[in-house]
């Protein structure tokens, strides 16, 4: 019986090259992964340690239609581990370095790629955040929220989440916006469509801290 | 006619250089990994396309209809080019002999 070993790690959406070298990183030290339990709860499983490349898509017509899309990786050398969350484990016997051994050869699908991610992942998370947690926030800070101790810590907690959420879209805008320049670097709408989405960013920030101002004056 | 086609035009022309060796390479019908292998031996080793990039490429182009479904073979789809293909491939072609043409021109 193989020993195995669980591992809690967080990497965000736009992270997954992390999370690729984080994979590698482990099988190289003689643990390779075996399946996740639960989101960022990897478990692992000895074995050699050996230099290998591991490697994430997100596509759900490919699961949908799983044999072909799991034969054209296998034709190209990648192993099919298993799927999590809508993404695909791939893992590559090559000993060839991070630079030659890709799943995308070009930024475009890289590209494409995240937009596959945004649609699947992000619009979710930005549909609970407009219709959950911002209003939320709005009413436990301004007071409505039945009063109490209770619903201060409530204020926090979603101060809190608010925060965390704005941080992942804007560093996921960030990183749309490298790959679109990279790809297009003559086309000169992308900084103001990327202005526009960092400025509503800041909107809301502000927003917040206005709920914030009011709540407390309005407290006293 | 692409001509009026305003989604086409925006994300085919000009078109990647996977789009190309793909839309090129589907003039007879193949499959996904005998393209890779097809590109792999027309540039001498030097362009090894990826499988998900390859992938996404095919599904997008399928929806685009720029290449049709053909056949399923051991596990494998093929595809074919279509006539809307056709015609964003010869776009392509002729940009690239122009600035091929230009090129030669500047060298001397």
């Amino acid at each position: 019986m193989r020993e195995k070993k669980t591992a809690l790690k967080f990497f965000t959406v736009c992270q997954y090259q992390q999370e690729e070298d984080y994979l590698s990183t482990m099988h190289a030290q003689g643990w390779q992964l075996a399946k996740i339990i639960f989101p960022c709860f990897y478990q692992f499983e000895q074995c050699e340690p050996k230099k290998v490349a591991y490697r994430l898509d997100y596509n759900q017509e490919g699961l949908a239609n799983k044999t072909e899309y799991v034969q054209m990786f296998s034709d190209c050398g990648g192993e099919y581990l298993f799927e999590f969350c809508g993404y695909s484990y791939f893992r590559s016997q090559s000993e060839r370095s991070r630079g030659q051994e890709e799943i995308f050869c070009d930024d475009a699908s890289r590209l494409d790629l995240m937009k596959r991610v945004l649609r699947g992942r992000m619009i979710p998370l930005i549909v609970m955040f407009v219709l959950v947690i911002l209003p939320q926030f709005a009413v436990t800070t301004l007071g409505y929220g039945g009063g109490g101790g209770v619903q201060e810590v409530l204020s926090v907690c979603f101060l809190l989440l608010t925060m965390l959420y704005l941080v992942i879209f804007g560093v996921t805008a960030f990183q749309f916006y490298q790959y679109e320049k990279k790809i297009w670097p003559e086309k000169t709408g992308i900084k103001y469509k990327y202005c526009g989405i960092f400025g509503f960013i800041v909107l809301i920030v502000l927003c917040r801290g206005l709920f914030l101002y009011f709540g407390w004056t309005l407290r006293d | 006619m692409i001509a009026t086609d305003a989604h086409i035009k925006k994300v085919y022309v000009p078109m990647t250089e996977t789009g190309f060796y793909i839309l090129l390479c589907l003039r007879q019908p193949n499959h996904g990994y005998g393209i890779v292998q097809k590109v792999k031996e027309l540039t001498k080793g030097e362009i090894l396309l990826a499988p998900g990039t390859m992938y996404g490429s095919l599904s997008k182009m399928e929806k685009d209809g720029l290449i049709r479904f053909v056949r399923e073979e051991e596990k494998r789809k093929s595809y074919v080019i279509t006539a809307l293909g056709k015609e964003v491939l010869e776009i392509e072609m002729k940009r690239i002999e122009r600035l091929h043409r230009n090129m030669e021109e500047m060298r001397e």
